[in-house]
């Protein structure tokens, strides 16, 4: 008997779960999308195809972030041409002063070398 | 429902013959999915312009379908996790979307069912939606949702079982056998 009833149970019970599905399912019918979807879906449609015409916010921002890019790129090359002229103004002056030297060493060289002549002529006469 | 369109690889399927098709469609899931009728407009317009964007890999009427419902159940998930992350009240913004659209109603338990269906974790939600509104399978769901069929099984039993604890409070009046 009471098997009986557990069958009777899990049957009503089966039965119950059935219907609410059912209920659900009518419930959850689609809706109406409203009217205006389609209208703006368009437009947008529209508005995004000529992108030439009419530049959509990611081209805008697209090109300001070339804009900066392209300004970043002279800023860094005025300021590595303006580094280098420098470097290369050092380097010639220091070039300047190193034949400077060289110069000075040379006629004291030559003056050392005449002053030993002298001094050897000097000595062949005694 | 789109059945007569067949798939061409030549050339494009009318976008705007798919828009009339399954507006309804996107419209209703992202409306159930965030219980928001102004977020689920925005979504669905996303959706569609999304599919103009991607309509050369569109190859058949039901490959169309499964996209769609496929994007806006995702977009609809992201929107929800934005709504989420900026801390907005759901149940205030609930209460305002369908206070605001009373006139709209057409069916007060298909009204009260989806106030109860936004009470949901998102996951038994979703199952929800596309098992009862679309009538697909678990094993659809779970390719739709790209989630496993367990977990996919699991989420439709939980989320009936707690649907019907939640309608045996509140729809008495409507749900027989609850």
């Amino acid at each position: 008997m009471d098997g009986k009833n557990r069958e009777v149970d899990h049957e009503a019970t089966d039965k119950l779960a059935r219907e609410f599905e059912r209920e659900l399912r009518a419930a959850l019918e689609r809706r109406h999308a409203p009217a205006s979807l389609k209208r703006i879906v368009m437009e947008r449609r529209n508005v995004r195809r000529p992108t030439l015409a009419f530049p959509t916010r990611r081209r805008q921002t697209r090109m300001v972030w070339l804009e900066r890019l392209a300004a970043s790129l002279v800023v860094a090359a005025v300021a590595g041409g303006a580094v280098f002229t420098h470097y290369a103004d050092e380097r010639r002056r220091g070039e300047e002063a190193k034949q400077q030297v060289f110069t000075a060493l040379r006629i004291t060289n030559r003056a050392l070398d005449h002053v030993g002549a002298q001094l050897a002529e000097q000595d062949n006469k005694h | 429902m789109a059945t007569d369109w067949q798939p061409s690889f030549e050339q494009l399927p009318d976008f705007e013959r798919l828009f009339d098709e399954h507006q309804s469609m996107v419209f209703s899931l992202a409306l159930r999915m965030t219980g928001d009728r102004g977020l689920a407009e925005e979504i669905a317009q996303d959706v569609f312009l999304e599919l103009d964007r991607n309509l050369a890999k569109i190859e058949s009427a039901q490959h169309a379908m499964f996209w769609l419902r496929r994007v806006t159940m995702s977009r609809a998930t992201d929107a929800l996790r934005r709504r989420r992350s900026r801390g907005n009240n759901l149940w205030a913004e609930l209460e305002e979307a369908h206070g605001a659209l009373e006139e709209e109603r057409t069916s007060p338990l298909g009204d009260r069912v989806e106030r109860l269906l936004a009470t949901l974790p998102e996951a038994q939600r979703a199952a929800l939606v596309l098992r009862y509104q679309e009538d697909l399978t678990p094993e659809e769901i779970a390719a739709t949702l790209d989630a496993p069929l367990a977990t996919v099984k699991s989420n439709l039993q939980r989320g009936l079982k707690l649907l019907r604890a939640k309608a045996a409070i509140h729809l008495k009046e409507y749900v027989r056998g609850v």
